[in-house]
């Protein structure tokens, strides 16, 4: 058994006693479930232990996140272990203690000035609002990249203490808080990153609901498949049925390309190389995916899966939101776009095979 | 039920790839400032060029991974990749050997008879050979196991054989056809039982090939009919009664390459050189929603590839590749046409336009050859447990 099977298995038992709830503002996130991981050292995977992490590679933190989406865990993980902690830790800020949820945020409208000489970590007083926050509201710190000092350019990343800042309240989809921080004012620790840095932030971001979407619709077409076997009209059982057969074929055809270039990605990232890339095709084609497999899963499914009884909708309505979040598909085509046109238009072919 | 895992293990980096990756670059480079071809779409179908397929032979680029007594080079499955893949990138004229040294070559290594390996894959890996899939027929396509060409013994023991097959690509250019024919009556308690594979000599008397036209014209396909046409005991190939087993096996082999995504890359390409020139963010961002699923198709491809390397057969994920391979070879031409104004025209004067034509007219085959997206959706269905 690999280290990651042991992780899934760890993860497994502990999402067991953990059903899929129907978020509402009076119950946000599982916070049961949280405590569960966390008192696992769950929260800390792929964190370094100088950092006050669990230690492990990143493909541990990656079978975590993975396992958590497929479960439709209601818990800041891919934020915390794939985005905001290991950005703090690479930007020599404090790693909060594993066992506080942390999320992740990217704020172009918020500006950050250096409130001491600005070189290096230090204090930053922001102004601006950062809207689409994931889990605001659930997550103790958030760490936000937001724009430089005008005479500075770049970008930093803060980590703002949540509990000492206004929110409004918003969701996503699926329930989940995506509310807005007021950091008009706030003053938080942050540490400079050059464009590039933070050209890979984002693209982390982008890669971890990838992992997220990639790992929830291997989830979707294994219930639909089951549902197809179990379910029966005109005396048998659906997946008898040719235009099903179909239906789920296609499926599975989505589900398998996005599985291939979000794996190639994440390996991509734990060899150091650059990322962005990849992340932005690994993004974009998940999202493309989401399309296909949810409208069919549903299709599949019949008017049970319309319920809020039936599980589907706890990871279709993830689905319809992870593939806005981090960066559109929109966003992402253009920056894949326009990555692969920077060497020239002839190049195109020699830039494809190097991008994974 | 249990879904089977749908993730492949990556393709460890080769260097040995990249390495003949970079050599076949500078070859095509080459090739192409010296005028010896210019890049279409779809040029495994329509690319036929003798002299280009004996060049990629002289540089050891066919046969790759077969035994060197067999004129192979002993080389990977990752090597014969990045060699597969960059000829289909510049739309090189692969054609008249594509099927021969895809398929044809690897189902002899199988289960020819020495001589007949011997005698056929040299001249198979020095690009001089060419070899079609004698398979379908006029009444046979998606339904293979009902063919009725048939091949009966004579006095001393020969074949002696009758029917027609038909889309035989590039019969008539060609030197061998690997024929599927009925060797026992047709058994209604075993439709794929009775059915042999004869290597077929395709200048032996009996033998009429007819040209069949395609939608822009071309002449790639074939009628071939035969009547009592005579064939040597010692061309059977492989175990008579075995044909749907080794048919099937064949089929493995050609549905995970990159042929099966990359037929219209040559017009992909022509695109992002115009969106470079204009810098239209609506063109930018259709570059990259077909690039991320090219992206994704190439690895899924990659691991097939290395998934053979290591002597598995993923045959699910190879019908999975080339369903949602074909699909995306013909969106290629919708997504650009949404965002560019150029009539597509063979002979507009914009490379486009051109790429836009040969592209369009050739899009009805993509999801056809090599079995339909529908049968394959079946095989998908069936490796889901379904059926
Ligand atoms: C470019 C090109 C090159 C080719 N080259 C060769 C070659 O070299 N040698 C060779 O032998 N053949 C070749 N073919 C033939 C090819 O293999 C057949 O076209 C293919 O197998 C489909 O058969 P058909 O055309 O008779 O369609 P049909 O079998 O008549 O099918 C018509 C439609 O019905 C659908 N259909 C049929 N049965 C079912 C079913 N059970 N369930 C659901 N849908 C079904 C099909 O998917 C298709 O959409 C070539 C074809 C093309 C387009």
């Amino acid at each position: 058994m690999s280290d990651q099977d042991l992780v899934v298995e760890t993860v497994r038992d502990i999402l067991a006693a953990h059903e899929p709830f129907v978020l509402t503002p009076s119950r946000p996130w599982d916070g049961a479930l949280w405590t569960a991981l966390a008192e696992a050292g769950l929260t800390g995977v792929g964190l370094p232990e100088e950092a006050g992490g669990s230690g492990g590679e990143l493909a541990d933190a990656v079978a975590v996140v993975a396992t958590l989406a497929a479960g439709a865990a209601a818990v800041p993980v891919a934020e915390q272990l794939l985005v905001a902690g290991p950005a703090l830790v690479t930007a020599g800020l404090d790693l909060p203690d594993p066992a506080e949820p942390l999320s992740f945020a990217i704020a172009d409208g918020v500006t950050a000035e250096p409130s001491d000489d600005g070189d290096g970590p230090g204090a930053f007083v922001l102004q601006g609002v950062s809207a689409d926050v994931a889990w605001s509201g659930v997550a103790r710190r958030v760490a936000v990249l937001v724009q430089g000092p005008p005479r500075i350019g770049g970008s930093v990343l803060v980590l703002v203490d949540a509990a000492r800042v206004a929110a409004a309240p918003g969701t996503n989809l699926a329930g989940e808080p995506t509310g807005s921080l007021d950091l008009d004012g706030v003053s938080a620790p942050g540490a400079l990153l050059t464009e590039a840095q933070a050209a890979v932030l984002r693209a982390r971001f982008a890669l971890a609901r990838a992992v997220q979407i990639s790992a929830a619709l291997q989830q979707v077409l294994a219930w639909t498949v089951q549902y197809a076997g179990e379910r029966e009209q005109f005396g048998r059982p659906l997946g008898r049925f040719q235009a099903i057969q179909m239906e789920l074929a296609e499926m599975a055809g989505e589900v398998t390309a996005v599985a291939a270039i979000v794996d190639a990605a994440v390996q991509a990232l734990g060899r150091g190389d650059d990322v962005v890339l990849a992340a932005a095709a690994a993004k974009v084609r998940a999202g493309a995916a989401v399309e296909v497999v949810a409208r069919l899963a549903h299709q599949v499914h019949g008017a049970i899966g319309f319920t809020q009884e039936h599980k589907l909708h706890h990871l279709t309505r993830r689905l319809w939101s992870w593939r806005d979040e981090a960066g559109s598909e929109l966003h992402w085509s253009r920056v894949l776009g326009a990555g692969l046109l920077a060497a020239g238009p002839d190049a195109l072919w020699p830039t494809l095979t190097r991008v994974v | 039920m249990s879904t089977p895992s749908l993730t492949l293990a990556p393709a460890p980096p080769s260097e040995a790839a990249e390495q003949v990756r970079a050599e076949v670059r500078r070859f095509l480079a080459e090739e192409l400032a010296a005028g010896s071809f210019t890049t279409h779409v779809d040029t495994w179908l329509s690319g036929v060029d003798p002299a280009f397929s004996r060049k990629l032979g002289e540089r050891g680029w066919l046969g790759m991974t077969w035994p060197s007594r067999y004129g192979g080079h002993e080389r990977t499955a990752m090597e014969r990749y990045a060699v597969t893949e960059e000829l289909l990138a510049a739309g090189a004229p692969v054609a008249a050997h594509w099927i021969a040294d895809r398929q044809s070559g690897p189902n002899l290594l199988r289960y020819g008879t020495e001589a007949q390996k011997a005698t056929i894959l040299p001249r198979i890996a020095a690009g001089e050979c060419y070899i079609v899939i004698g398979m379908s027929e006029p009444d046979s396509g998606s339904d293979l196991a009902s063919i009725r060409t048939r091949a009966a013994r004579n006095g001393d023991g020969d074949w002696v054989v009758n029917g027609a097959k038909i889309w035989t690509s590039n019969a008539h250019a060609s030197h061998y056809a690997i024929t599927l024919v009925r060797t026992s009556p047709a058994d209604p308690s075993n439709r794929h039982a009775g059915l042999s594979q004869l290597l077929i000599d395709l200048s032996t008397p009996g033998i009429t090939v007819n040209p069949i036209r395609i939608l822009d014209g071309g002449h790639h396909f074939n009628e071939v009919v035969f009547t009592d046409v005579v064939v040597p005991a010692d061309m059977l190939l492989g175990t008579e009664g075995d044909g749907w087993h080794q048919v099937t096996a064949e089929l493995a082999f050609e549905r995970s390459g990159p042929e099966r995504f990359l037929s219209t890359y040559p017009l992909l390409a022509e695109f992002a050189r115009r969106v470079a020139d204009s810098g239209d963010p609506a063109g930018v961002a259709v570059l990259g929603r077909l690039s991320a699923r090219l992206l994704a198709l190439r690895q899924l491809s990659l691991r097939i590839a290395a998934a053979l390397d290591r002597g598995e057969l993923p045959n699910l994920a190879a019908a999975l590749v080339k369903d949602v391979g074909t699909t995306f070879e013909a969106d290629v031409i919708d997504e650009i046409r949404r965002v560019v104004e150029v009539p597509a025209s063979l002979d507009s004067p914009d490379p486009l336009g051109r790429a836009l034509a040969e592209a369009q007219l050739h899009a009805p085959g993509y999801t056809l050859r090599g079995g339909t997206n529908e049968i394959l959706r079946g095989i998908v269905a069936r490796g889901l447990g379904l059926r």
